[in-house]
C-alpha cells in the first residue's frame, strides 16, 4: 500500500471518529441493530450514508480490503461455505425460502423475492448482507453467524464478488405469472375496430358505435335524444355547475342555425366556471382541505396558509385546457422542473410549478404535536400513497403496506419502492413538520433579504419599545413619538406569502420494507423504483439528477413514467374519471381501483378507444368533453319506459338511457344561489370562512365582502370533518385521505333541510321576488317564469294549472297580494326532485 | 339497482353470510357486485340476523378521555402497597410529563351486591346495580392517543374513515320505527367530543347508515320544526303541491326508488315531527323518573336527560343510541393527566347517577332483556405518575361494563398485572367485544360484511385479529 493512500486512510478514520465524538454516535450500533428501533435511528442511517459518501470522495472504496494485507475472499474458497453451513438448507436445492438460491453468485445476484441479494462492491446495499448483520437471517434459533463470518462476506462484496464461476446477469425473480400480465388493467390499451352496428342512423360519434354495438347484442337500441331544454340544463350542470338563466334557455330552443348544440358546447368549455366545476371533481380526487392536521374537534380550525393557490392552479389549468400529462407532471414534480432555489426572482412559471405540488399537501400531518415520533410521519407517506394510487394509478395501493397484495400483482416491494421515491421530500429521517412545510412566493433568495430586513426593522423596534417602556414616566409626547415611530417602522416590514408545497428535503434517505407496514420492523433496503407488474421489472429508477435542479429527479421520473404514451393505467383512469362525472358511473365503476377486485369495465374497447383518441390528442380534457357530449350516447334521454322483458341493469350498465343522477352538494347550493340570482360569482383567493357554532349548524360568513357568503361553494373553506353544514347534509365527503366517488344519500334530514332551513327560505323568497319582476302580477305568467328560472323549461300545460291554483289558494290564507304565496311556489320548485336531479 | 339488496336481506335471512358470499363470489359476480358498490340504494326496513337474537337494540354509553381503571373498578392493592416505588417493568407513556413513580388510587373500594362486585368509592350508583352488570376488567387495544383508539373503540380500526358499530347494526338490522332514524347521537349540546362526529360516521357504508344526531337542548334535530311564518295549513297545502310535481316527475322514473324514497321522506317530515318531538319530551315522564335520572339536580341534569332520551328511543324502535358524557372537566372528561381525584370525582358526580339509573329503569320496564347498555372509554390510565398527580394513557388495559340484552349480570371477568398496567388474564380485545355484541344481536360477525374497495369489509377483520365472541360472559 502506498503511502499517500494510508495517509489518507488515516484521515478518514479521523474524520470518522470525529464525527463520532461529535454526535455521540456509537458506532459500534451502525450495523448492529434495527435502525428503526431506538431514538436516534434516524441519526444513524444518515450517519452511514454521508460517512460512505466521504469515502468515496477520498477514493477509499477500491482498497480497503486490502487494508489488512489480506488477499480478497472468493466465493467458492470462502463464502460458499458459510452459506453451506448457515443458509443453504432454506436457500438451496430442496427448498428456497422466499424465492432466494444461495448456491451460486448468479443465484445470489438475481436474488428473490426482495430483489437482488448483492451489489457489486456496495456492502451497504447488499441486501444479503443486511439480513445477516441485522440478525434477521438466519433465523434466531439457528444461530447468528461470528464477526469474521460477516468480514468476510463483507470483503467478498467489497473486492466485486471474486468467483471462479462464469457470473451471468439474471434479471430479478419475478413474482408474477403469465395470467397476471394478462389481465387487461396491466396491459397497454388497444384500439379495437369501429364495430358495426344496424341503428347507423343513430350513431354520432365512433363512442356511439361502442355503446350501441352492446344494446344491440342485448337486443335493446338508444333511447330517444332528450329535449333541448332537457340538454341543455344538463350541459350546464355538467360542464358549469349552475342551470342556464331564461335567456341562455331562450337562445337555444329558437337556435335554428346548424351545430347549435355544439355551440353550446363551445360556450360552456370557454366559460371561466368550467374550471371550478371540473376544479372540484379534482379536489376530491386529491383529497384538497383548506385546513391542516386532523380536524377533530368542531370549534377549532387550523388554516393551511395558502393552500387556496394550489385550488386556484386547479381551476385555471383546467380553464387553459393544460394537457393532462403537463397537469400532472407538475402536481407530482413542479419543483424538480425548475431551478427555483437559485434563482434571484421567483418567475411566474416557477411559481406555478412550486404550487402545483400542493397536489400533496392536503393530506393529514399530525407530527406538528411533540409527542408525535417517528410513526406518524409514515402515516403521512401512507396517506399520500393512498390518494397517489387511488386518484393516480387506480391502484389499492394501500394494501401492500402490510402484506403482498392479495388480488393483484402488487408487492410489498412495490409498495416500498414506490414510496422510496416520495421520501426524499417526505423525508422520514429529515422531517419538515406541516407547518414549516411551505415555500415563500419570493425566491428563496429574496426571502432571506426580506427576513434579514425584517429583522433589523424588529431590532430597532425592540429598542424602540424598551425606551418607551422606560419613557413611560416621562411625558406623553415621548410616547406618542415612540408609538408611531414604531407604527412606521412596522408598516416598513416587507412580506410574502406561503405557498404550501413539496420539495427534497436534507440527504436522500435509505427506504426500506417495513414489515406487516409497521415502523419497528424495518426490514430490507428497497430502492425508488415502479410497480413491477407495470414496468416490466424491478429496476431502480435511473432519475436524470439534474443540474440546473438540486433535486433527485424522482418525483419527476415518475411523472414521466405514469405519462408515458404506453402506460397502460394513466389515460384510462383520468378518461374513465370524466366519463363517470358525466354518466354518475365510469365505464369502470371502481374509479380508484382497476385492479381484479374492481369492477371490471362494462365496455372495455371503448375505454382503450377513448384512452388513445385521448393521449393522441395531446391530453385534451376540453376535447375529451366535447367528444363525449356530442355523442348519441350522451344526447340520450333519461326518461325510458324500459320494456318489461328487458333487464334493468341495462339502463345503468349499458346506457339505453342517460342515468338519472342526483347533484352534488355543491352543485345544489351554487343552483340555488343562481336560481335566486344571488349567487356571487368571484372567482379564486382565499377560501370563504364558515362559522363554527357549538350547535354545528355552520354557515358562511359575510367577510370580507358583504356578499362573499354567497360566492360559489368550491370557495368555502373546505373542511376535513365539518364541511359546511348545508353540504354535509346533502353527502359532501369528509377527507380522512381523499374521494375518488361520492355517496349519495337519501335521508329524511336533507328534507328537513329543504323544508325549513333559512338558506331555503331566504332563496325562495329572492327567487319570487326575481319572478315577479320578469313576469309581473299575472299569476299563469308568474308559473311560467318560476318554471324557466327554477327547472330551465316551460311548464306543461297541466302544471300550469296545477300551480295556478296553489297560487290562488294559498294567497288566501295569507293576503299580501301573493307575495308569500309566490315564495312558497319558488320554494316548493326547490324542493322538487326534479330541481335536486340532473336529467 | 335493487338487486343488490333484496339479494343481501335474502342471504342474510337464509343464515347466508353475504361476507363469504361475496369471497367466494368475486370471481363469478365480480359485476354484480361492483355495481352494488357504485348505485346502491339503501333502506332501514327491519331485518333479521343470522340467528335468534338475544337483544334488539344498543345504548352505548361512552366515557372519552379513558376512565381510570385502577380508581374506578380494579382495585390494586400492591399498588397501594408499593406507592411512591418505581415501576419494575418497562411501562409506555404517551405525554412527556410522566415520572416512573408508581401512584396509588385515592379512593377506597369495598364489594357491593350479592356477587361482590369490588368498585372504587366515586360511583355509587353504578355499585348500587352491581349484580345487574357484567363488568370486564380485562379489555385493552391498540393505540394509546385519544382519536386513533376512539376509532378501535368505534369501527375496530385505527385508522379513521371506517363505519362505527352503530352504523354496521343498522346496515345489518335496520331499523323497527319508520318514523325515526335507526341510529341516533346524543351528545352535550354544548359541543363535540373528541373526534366530533367522526365517531359516528357510516366511513364507507352507505351515509343513511350514519348516526343521526338529535341534540338535547334547544331543538332535537336540525331543520325540525317549520318557521313560526308558515302556518301548518300553508306548509300543508305546499307539501301537497311538492307531492303532485314530484308524483309527476316519477312517472318518468317508474323504477328508480331514490326518487320514491325522496317523496316519503317530505312524508315523514311531518310524522317526525311529531313523533321525534314526542319521544323526546321528557316531560311526560313522572316526577320520580326524572328524579331518578337526575333532572332536578344541575350536576345530573344534562346527562341524565340525555340517558332518559335513550330510553324513550329505544323504546320507540331505535336500533343504537349513542349517548355522549358531559364536556366538563375537558371535551375529553375521563382524561386525569393531573388532579386525578378531584378531576375523577367531578365527572362521577355527573355521569354515575344517570348511568345506573338507566339500567334500574330498563329492567323495571322489562326492557333490559332486549336492551344492551355498553358503559365504556377508549382506553384505561397508567399506574405511574404523571405531572404529580395525573395518570397517562395506557392501551393495554381497561375496565368496562355491560348490562342486559343476555350479557351475564354480576358478572365479572378477567384480571390485570399487580398494577393494573397490562390486562393477564382472560384478555378481551375491542374486536372480541364487537363481536360478543353483534352476537347478542344475531348478527355472525365472520359474515358481516360490505364490499369496499375491492375487498369484503368486516367491523372485526377476523382474520386479522381473531376476534371471538366471549362465551363467558352471555347466557
Amino acid at each position: 500500500m502506498r503511502l499517500t493512500q494510508l495517509l489518507l486512510l488515516s484521515c478518514a478514520l479521523l474524520l470518522l471518529v470525529f464525527v463520532n465524538v461529535r454526535t455521540g454516535w456509537n458506532m459500534g450500533a451502525w450495523f448492529s441493530a434495527n435502525p428503526l428501533s431506538a431514538s436516534t435511528a434516524f441519526n444513524r442511517v444518515a450517519s452511514t450514508g454521508s460517512v460512505t459518501g466521504l469515502l468515496k470522495i477520498l477514493g477509499l472504496t477500491g482498497f480497503v480490503q486490502d487494508s489488512n494485507h489480506r488477499p480478497s475472499p472468493t466465493f467458492e474458497d470462502d463464502v460458499l461455505p458459510i452459506l453451506a453451513d448457515h443458509c443453504i438448507a432454506c436457500h438451496g436445492s430442496e427448498i428456497q425460502e422466499g424465492m432466494l438460491d444461495l448456491r451460486t453468485v448468479t443465484s445470489i445476484l438475481q436474488g428473490g423475492e426482495n430483489g437482488h441479494g448483492i451489489v457489486r462492491g456496495d456492502p451497504r446495499s447488499s441486501l444479503l448482507l443486511d439480513m445477516i448483520v441485522r440478525k434477521q437471517m438466519p433465523p434466531a434459533e439457528l444461530g447468528s453467524l461470528t464477526d469474521e463470518q460477516v468480514s468476510i462476506i463483507r470483503r467478498w462484496i467489497l473486492a466485486g464478488i471474486p468467483a471462479q464461476e462464469a457470473i451471468v446477469e439474471l434479471p430479478p425473480r419475478t413474482m408474477i405469472s403469465a395470467e397476471d400480465r394478462n389481465f387487461w388493467a396491466f396491459q397497454k390499451p388497444v384500439r379495437a375496430p369501429l364495430p358495426l352496428v344496424h341503428h347507423e342512423q343513430r350513431v354520432r360519434t365512433p363512442i356511439d358505435r361502442f355503446v350501441l354495438g352492446h344494446l344491440e347484442a342485448v337486443r335493446c337500441t338508444f333511447a330517444p335524444d332528450a329535449d333541448r331544454a332537457t340538454l341543455l340544463r344538463r350541459a350546464h350542470l355538467d360542464l358549469v355547475g349552475i342551470p342556464p338563466s331564461p335567456e341562455e334557455l331562450n337562445d337555444f330552443l329558437t337556435d335554428e342555425q346548424p351545430n347549435a348544440w355544439e355551440r353550446v358546447l363551445d360556450r360552456l368549455l370557454e366559460s371561466p366556471h368550467y374550471g371550478e366545476r371540473w376544479g372540484r371533481h379534482w379536489m376530491d380526487a386529491v383529497g384538497y382541505v383548506d385546513n391542516r392536521l386532523f380536524d377533530g374537534d368542531l370549534r377549532t380550525i387550523y388554516p393551511n396558509e395558502g393552500i387556496w393557490r394550489f385550488r386556484d392552479y386547479i381551476v385555471d389549468s383546467l380553464n387553459n385546457d393544460k394537457p393532462y400529462n403537463q397537469f400532472l407532471t407538475e402536481q407530482l414534480a413542479g419543483d424538480q422542473m425548475v431551478s427555483w432555489q437559485n434563482a434571484q426572482n421567483l418567475t411566474p412559471e416557477m411559481r406555478e410549478k412550486l404550487i402545483a405540488t400542493g397536489f400533496f399537501r392536503s393530506i393529514e400531518d399530525a407530527t406538528s404535536e411533540p409527542q408525535y415520533g417517528i410513526a406518524k410521519r409514515y402515516d403521512v407517506l401512507f396517506d399520500t400513497m393512498t390518494m397517489l394510487g387511488s386518484s393516480v394509478m387506480g391502484l389499492t395501493m394501500e394494501c401492500c403496506r402490510c402484506h403482498n397484495h392479495k388480488f393483484d400483482p402488487l408487492f410489498q416491494r412495490d409498495y416500498y419502492r414506490l414510496m422510496a421515491i416520495l421520501e426524499p421530500a417526505l423525508n422520514p429521517h429529515d422531517w419538515k413538520k406541516p407547518q414549516d412545510r411551505w415555500l415563500a412566493d419570493v425566491s428563496p433568495k429574496r426571502r432571506r433579504q426580506i427576513d434579514k430586513y425584517n429583522a433589523l426593522v424588529q431590532q430597532q423596534i425592540d429598542e424602540l419599545t424598551r425606551q418607551r417602556k422606560a419613557a413611560e414616566s416621562v411625558g406623553q409626547s415621548v410616547l406618542q413619538g415612540l408609538a408611531s415611530q414604531i407604527e412606521k417602522l412596522e408598516m416598513s416590514k416587507q412580506g410574502y406569502g406561503k405557498i404550501q408545497a413539496l420539495w427534497d428535503v436534507g440527504e436522500t434517505p435509505q427506504s426500506r420494507i417495513l414489515r406487516r407496514g409497521q415502523v419497528e420492523a424495518a426490514g430490507v433496503i428497497v430502492q425508488p423504483g415502479f410497480p413491477e407488474i407495470l414496468a416490466r421489472d424491478i429496476q431502480a429508477v435511473t432519475a436524470s439528477k439534474s443540474t440546473a435542479n438540486d433535486s433527485t429527479g424522482l418525483r419527476l421520473a415518475l411523472a414521466q413514467w405514469l405519462t408515458d404514451r404506453e402506460h397502460p393505467l394513466t389515460a384510462r383512469v383520468i378518461v374513465n374519471r370524466v366519463w363517470q362525472h358525466h354518466f354518475g358511473q365510469g365505464i369502470v365503476a371502481t374509479p380508484g381501483n382497476f385492479g381484479r377486485t374492481g369492477s371490471p369495465p362494462t365496455h372495455p374497447q371503448l375505454l382503450d378507444w377513448l384512452a388513445i383518441d385521448f393521449v393522441e390528442h395531446g391530453w385534451s380534457l376540453k376535447r375529451l368533453h366535447k367528444l363525449i357530449m356530442t355523442s348519441t350516447t350522451y344526447r340520450q334521454s333519461s326518461s325510458v319506459v324500459v320494456e318489461p322483458d328487458v333487464d334493468q341493469r341495462h339502463e345503468t350498465w349499458l346506457l339505453a338511457a342517460m342515468p338519472l343522477r342526483r347533484m352534488q352538494s355543491e352543485i345544489i347550493r351554487d343552483s340555488i344561489l343562481a336560481v335566486s340570482g344571488r349567487l356571487d360569482l368571484t372567482p379564486g383567493g382565499p377560501p370563504i370562512m364558515i362559522t363554527n357554532p357549538v350547535d354545528g349548524l355552520s354557515r358562511e360568513e359575510q367577510n370580507p365582502e358583504p356578499t362573499s357568503h354567497l360566492r360559489r361553494s368550491l370557495y368555502l373553506f373546505a373542511r376535513r370533518v365539518y364541511p359546511l353544514k348545508f353540504m354535509e347534509i346533502f353527502d359532501s365527503p369528509i377527507m380522512p385521505i381523499n374521494c375518488t366517488q361520492r355517496m349519495t344519500s337519501t335521508s329524511v334530514l336533507q328534507s328537513f333541510t329543504q323544508l325549513n332551513d333559512s338558506f331555503m327560505l331566504d332563496n325562495a323568497a329572492a327567487t319570487a321576488g326575481r319572478v315577479r319582476a320578469q313576469a309581473g302580477e299575472n299569476v299563469t305568467e308568474q308559473v311560467r317564469s318560476a318554471f324557466r328560472i327554477i327547472l330551465s323549461r316551460n311548464p306543461h300545460r297541466k302544471e300550469v294549472q296545477r300551480c295556478a291554483e296553489f297560487l290562488e289558494s294559498q294567497d288566501k290564507l295569507y293576503s299580501d297580494s301573493g307575495r308569500q304565496s309566490l315564495t312558497d311556489l319558488c320554494h316548493m320548485l326547490l324542493c322538487t326532485n326534479e330541481f335536486l336531479y340532473i336529467n | 339497482m335493487f338487486a343488490s339488496f333484496n339479494r343481501r336481506d335474502m342471504l342474510i335471512q337464509s343464515g347466508l353470510g353475504f361476507g363469504s358470499l361475496a369471497l367466494a363470489g368475486l370471481l363469478t359476480e365480480q359485476r354484480l357486485l361492483g355495481a352494488a358498490q357504485s348505485t346502491l340504494v339503501t333502506d332501514l326496513m327491519p331485518r333479521y340476523g343470522h340467528r335468534p337474537a338475544k337483544a334488539k337494540a344498543i345504548i352505548q354509553l361512552f366515557q372519552n378521555g379513558g376512565p381510570s381503571q385502577m380508581d374506578l373498578f380494579d382495585e390494586k392493592p400492591e399498588l397501594t402497597r408499593r406507592n411512591g416505588e418505581a415501576h419494575p417493568g418497562e411501562v409506555e407513556t404517551f405525554q412527556l410529563g410522566n415520572r416512573n413513580i408508581l401512584l396509588k388510587s385515592p379512593f377506597r373500594f369495598q364489594p357491593h351486591g350479592e356477587c361482590g362486585m369490588n368498585l372504587g368509592e366515586t360511583i355509587p350508583g353504578i355499585a348500587s346495580i352491581a349484580d345487574d352488570i357484567c363488568l370486564i376488567r380485562s379489555m385493552h387495544t391498540e393505540n394509546n392517543n385519544h382519536p386513533f383508539a376512539i376509532n378501535m373503540l368505534q369501527s375496530g380500526k385505527t385508522f379513521a374513515g371506517h363505519p362505527a358499530m352503530g352504523s354496521w347494526v343498522c346496515y345489518a338490522l335496520g331499523s323497527e320505527n319508520h318514523n325515526l332514524p335507526g341510529y341516533v347521537v346524543l351528545r352535550d349540546p354544548a359541543g363535540y367530543n373528541t373526534s366530533g362526529k367522526m365517531v359516528w360516521s357510516s366511513g364507507w357504508l352507505p351515509s343513511l347508515y350514519q348516526g343521526t344526531e338529535f341534540s338535547s337542548g334547544g331543538v332535537p334535530v336540525h331543520h325540525l320544526s317549520r318557521p313560526d311564518s308558515v302556518s301548518e295549513q300553508a306548509r300543508s297545502r305546499s307539501l301537497q303541491l311538492l307531492a303532485d310535481l314530484n308524483r309527476r316527475h316519477k312517472k318518468q322514473y317508474p323504477g328508480n326508488s331514490e326518487l320514491d324514497a325522496r317523496i316519503q321522506n317530505f312524508e315523514l317530515t311531518a310524522r317526525m315531527q311529531m313523533e321525534a318531538t314526542d319521544v323526546l319530551n321528557v316531560s311526560q315522564e313522572s316526577k320520580a323518573i326524572r328524579a331518578d335520572y337526575g333532572l332536578d339536580n344541575p350536576t345530573t341534569a344534562a346527562y341524565g336527560l340525555r340517558c332518559l332520551m335513550a330510553r324513550r328511543l329505544v323504546e320507540n324502535g331505535v336500533r343504537f343510541v349513542q349517548v355522549f358524557p358531559p364536556l366538563k372537566p375537558s371535551f375529553q372528561p375521563w382524561d386525569n393527566h393531573n388532579n386525578l381525584e378531584e378531576g375523577l370525582r367531578e365527572i362521577c358526580a355527573q355521569v354515575d347517577g344517570p348511568s345506573s339509573a338507566l339500567i334500574k329503569d330498563l329492567k323495571q320496564r322489562g326492557l333490559l332483556d332486549d336492551v344492551i347498555v355498553q358503559w365504556t372509554g377508549e382506553f384505561g390510565r397508567l399506574p405511574i405518575t404523571e405531572n404529580a398527580n395525573g395518570r397517562d394513557h395506557n392501551r393495554h388495559a381497561f375496565s368496562l361494563f355491560l348490562a342486559g340484552g343476555g350479557f351475564r349480570p354480576g358478572h365479572q371477568i378477567g384480571a390485570t398485572d399487580e398494577f393494573g398496567y397490562a390486562a393477564v388474564e382472560d384478555r378481551i380485545s375491542v374486536p372480541d367485544l364487537h363481536a360478543t355484541l353483534l352476537h347478542q344481536l344475531g348478527i355472525d360477525h365472520t359474515q358481516l360484511s360490505y364490499v369496499h374497495r375491492g375487498r369484503a369489509e368486516r367491523l372485526t377483520d377476523p382474520e386479522v385479529t381473531h376476534a371471538r365472541v366471549v362465551e363467558e360472559i352471555v347466557i
